[in-house]
């Protein structure tokens, strides 16, 4: 309940109070990216993109509240693992390549690292992670890698 | 492993596949299958999209409970009817079978299972809500349909359900009432916001050591404190406010104090009895022993999931990358966490680069010594402060004796305090001097001199009251202890206010304004857990001769979040390193239950068994030894006939060495059992991950194999090609038609065209 008022915060206008009627609303990512938890996050339109609909970054309220629910700390391991790959993956193709790497440390580090560094870094990362050698990083690569870590679990994690 | 779908094609293409894993034939199938003396793994292949047939598939980790084999594959297609794609009529004729196929496939593979499996399964399917709303509906509709046919189980069965429905609704809703009313909520919201996961788990921790605290008082106020109040008898003595600090005095005759108990049977009336030494024991060791449990499940828990596959250790830069801590959400701890992150990527790549430079012998001996030298050192200043501690609280007695000034009690406390201010500082110092090839090692260094130090200080002065204290034949030894705990404990709280008050406000002063190249200070959780491990000790140490001190405790753990959280939220600059939380949580816990509580145990254990309880004071006054009141107790109930069974369970069970010999022998056969479980999945792991990079170098074989006979065919015949590949396409069922219509399509290149895109 706390979360469909939080939803509806957000676009008072556009949502309506009463929800037995499954009206077809979605807010737009103007006013997602609005909310003080998701504000500063470097991720938050690949979030928002991956939890919507049409991966445009307009959420209804399912989708509202399947972000959270896995961005929970209660969702399993193996499910955040999965969207954290699809945030990742920045151009949809279910594979994390060099390309989408050099996108999330430019995110990351915000222009402090010069290009020659960042290639560096998505060099490295592929020679850790990339275990079949094929270039880029595929779901089960990133998993097991993501395994490796026990830090993951409590650091994908937005508190509401 | 197949997730490519080149190399479906290459199937379809080359037969020679050797696929001695345990891949799937075809990508979109699901399949049980019953693992032997495999380690099991249940791998989920899912569909991301809804016109993609493409499968990923993802490990699950080690199943326990399931002994199959259980592959997903969880097309949209299958819950949803193909109505999303208007312009999809070739794909419709192609598959839809295959996909209701699947789509049945899933839920006759969540129909046998439990209602707990099939939600827990369903939970894990990485679907939208609506999606596994439906899949559950289906499953559910289907599993009555089924069950329709046997008439006599269905009412215990439908009983049972609802039964458990009602027990999980329960319970959620009581975890949802027990999150909104948990305490800090919205406070550690905030420090997690700004400061990060790291320094928020010195505070988790410290509001679960309350937790502990909380139960204590209530159970001991209620059992003991209570019964008491009932029969108090006056108190004579004058009130001055320095009882508050030295704890002697007022205080010394009230309920604070192990003393002022009564040892008579408390009767009022013609009511029940209640036999206040039996209420003692059995109070004080039923909060031991819950705490124990509780210890034990915490850290197994957390060893489960934080110490996965040790011996895979990950590099840094990885988990630089891809673990960046969402629940960060201030602008400017953001701002700086990414302006760490560049400076910690950038040390890492230069770590990787020099990694292959060796230092010189001369360099190797001068490090060696260096670190030599450290321990000698902290060792030294250790035992030298045990020893001087041990000398002054014998001095302090005679010194007591001397001089009557109340506030001379507080001498040694003040002295204990001030050690465990001063030494552990003292002890970073070292970091000047000694280099260590990773900063991990400092850090576990560093807390391991620290816990010697404190282990040795708090093992000094348990020795000195076990056997000085309580031998030397004083009125009331067990109130003396009690009230030298209480006067350390608060010593402690007091010292640590000052240092977060003033000494931390003192270190930003001289950072902002005098010597600006220091900046703020970092949050050191590894010296301040060990402080509240370190207060948790004593009040568990001090239980037994002062009831009243975990009240204290809770008190003082209360205030100090309150001022830590100020203090943090003016005085400190997030952390810069990446700090492995979890890792060091579970070090702590352990800490907190391997030397903090059993050596806690050890003490009251040598003090109920070995000890003379003093003369007139007490539950136990006038007895031989403490235990002798569970003695006497037992002798009592086997004199009537309806107890017999206590007697006969003390006799055997808990007083014979045969019953602990066996119990101990099984609890060893299972922990080597378990073992040699994990050292075969941990073999199987290193096979598996070879297999891996096997299978990898295979797909770029038969890729390049396949690019060379395209060619070769390219040369030959031109025109024959593009028809071939043609009918490729469309013989191939994994392959996608490119459509405009729908927006959320994403579509597959035959292979001439993977090969030139680069990603």
């Amino acid at each position: 309940m706390r979360l469909f008022y939080r939803y509806q915060d957000l676009a008072p206008q556009l949502v309506p109070l009463d929800y037995t009627s499954c009206p077809d609303v979605k807010v737009p990512y103007e006013l997602i990216g609005t909310m003080p938890e998701l504000k500063d996050n470097p991720f938050r339109q690949r979030i928002a993109q991956v939890f919507s609909q049409d991966g445009d970054g307009h959420m209804t309220l399912d989708n509202f509240l399947d972000m959270f629910s896995v961005m929970s700390e209660m969702a399993p391991r193996d499910l955040k693992a999965y969207y954290a790959f699809k945030i990742y993956d920045f151009n949809d193709d279910n594979y994390i390549c060099a390309w989408d790497l050099e996108q999330t440390v430019t995110r990351l580090t915000r222009g402090e690292l010069s290009a020659e560094e960042v290639s560096l870094v998505c060099e490295k990362v592929l020679d850790e992670a990339d275990s079949d050698h094929d270039g880029r990083l595929s779901l089960e690569d990133f998993q097991s890698m993501i395994l490796r870590s026990p830090d993951f679990l409590s650091t994908f994690h937005i508190r509401i | 492993m197949l997730s490519d779908d080149q190399v479906n094609e290459i199937i379809i293409e080359v037969e020679s596949v050797p696929s001695e894993t345990q891949s799937l034939p075809s990508l979109n199938q699901i399949f049980l299958r019953k693992s032997l003396a495999k380690p099991t793994f249940s791998t989920v292949s899912s569909v991301t999209d809804i016109d993609s047939v493409d499968c990923q598939i993802f490990r699950h980790g080690i199943d326990r409970r399931h002994n199959q084999l259980l592959r997903f594959s969880s097309l949209n297609e299958s819950i949803y009817p193909i109505h999303r794609s208007p312009g999809c009529l070739s794909m419709d004729t192609c598959y839809p079978s295959q996909e209701t196929i699947q789509g049945q496939r899933l839920i006759a593979s969540l129909l046998p299972m439990t209602s707990r499996d099939r939600i827990k399964t369903i939970r894990n399917q990485p679907r939208t809500m609506e999606e596994k709303r439906k899949l559950r509906k289906i499953v559910d509709k289907e599993k009555s349909k089924q069950s329709h046919g046997i008439l006599g189980a269905t009412g215990c069965a439908q009983c049972l359900n609802s039964l458990s429905l009602a027990y999980r609704r329960s319970k959620s809703s009581l975890s949802e009432l027990f999150n909104s009313v948990s305490l800090w909520q919205k406070t550690l919201k905030a420090i997690g916001g700004k400061f990060g996961t790291s320094v928020l788990s010195y505070f988790s921790f410290l509001r679960w050591l309350l937790r502990f605290n909380i139960f204590s008082f209530v159970v001991i106020f209620s059992f003991i404190v209570i019964p008491q109040f009932t029969v108090a008898e006056k108190n004579t003595l004058q009130f001055t406010g320095l009882e508050f600090l030295s704890g002697a005095g007022y205080f010394g005759d009230t309920v604070m104090y192990y003393g002022f108990y009564t040892n008579t049977t408390i009767q009022h009336g013609t009511g029940a009895s209640y036999n206040m030494q039996l209420a003692y024991i059995f109070t004080f060791g039923a909060c031991l022993v819950t705490c124990f449990f509780s210890l034990l499940f915490s850290m197994a828990k957390y060893f489960r999931n934080n110490f996965i596959n040790p011996h895979i250790y990950s590099r840094g830069i990885t988990k630089l990358v891809f673990c960046w801590d969402f629940t960060v959400t201030h602008e400017k701890a953001v701002k700086l966490k990414q302006k760490n992150l560049s400076t910690e990527i950038r040390e890492n790549l230069s770590e990787i680069l020099l990694e292959n430079a060796r230092l010189t012998f001369h360099q190797q001996l001068t490090r060696f010594s260096a670190h030599v030298a450290a321990w000698l050192v902290s060792t030294g200043v250790a035992a030298a402060c045990s020893a001087g501690v041990y000398f002054l609280a014998e001095y302090n007695s005679e010194f007591l004796k001397t001089h009557r000034n109340p506030g001379a009690v507080l001498l040694l406390p003040f002295v204990v305090s001030l050690i465990n201010l001063v030494v552990p500082r003292f002890y970073s110092m070292f970091s000047l001097v000694e280099k260590y090839e990773m900063p991990r090692h400092e850090v576990y260094i560093l807390l391991i001199r620290n816990i010697l130090l404190k282990i040795s200080i708090v093992g000094i002065l348990c020795y000195y009251w076990l056997n000085i204290v309580a031998l030397s034949g004083e009125e009331c030894w067990e109130t003396l202890i009690g009230q030298d705990i209480y006067r350390l404990l608060l010593m402690d709280f007091v010292f640590s206010l000052a240092d977060s008050l003033l000494g931390e406000f003192l270190r930003r002063l001289i950072g902002m304004k005098f010597i600006t190249s220091l900046g703020l200070q970092e949050f050191d959780i590894a010296r301040n857990v060990l402080e509240l491990i370190y207060a948790q000790t004593l009040t568990w140490l001090g239980i037994f001769f002062c009831p009243l001190l975990p009240f204290i405790q809770m008190i003082t753990l209360f205030i100090m979040f309150y001022v830590k959280n100020i203090s943090l939220m003016m005085n400190f600059q997030p952390p810069s390193k990446a700090w492995r939380a979890s890792q060091m949580i579970t070090v702590f816990i352990f800490l907190l239950f391997f030397p903090s509580f059993m050596g806690v145990l050890c003490t009251l254990a040598i003090t109920i068994w070995r000890l003379k309880p003093s003369a007139d004071c007490g539950p136990f006054r006038g007895l031989p030894s403490f235990i002798q009141s569970i003695y006497s107790w037992i002798d009592t109930l086997s004199k009537r006939s309806g107890y017999l069974w206590v007697v006969w369970i003390y006799q055997n069970l808990i007083g014979s060495v045969h019953f602990f010999f066996i119990l101990t022998l099984i609890v060893l056969i299972i922990t080597y059992l378990y073992w040699q479980i994990t050292e075969g999945r941990k073999i199987m792991i290193r096979l598996l991950h070879e297999q891996i990079i096997n299978e990898g170098k295979d797909k770029m074989f038969l890729i390049e194999k396949l690019n060379k006979l395209q060619d070769m065919e390219k040369r030959t015949n031109p025109n024959a090609f593009i028809l071939e590949t043609r009918e490729v396409e469309e013989q191939n069922p994994l392959h996608l038609v490119e459509h405009d219509a729908s927006p959320d399509l994403r579509f597959r290149r035959s292979v001439q065209e993977v090969n030139p895109r680069a990603c």
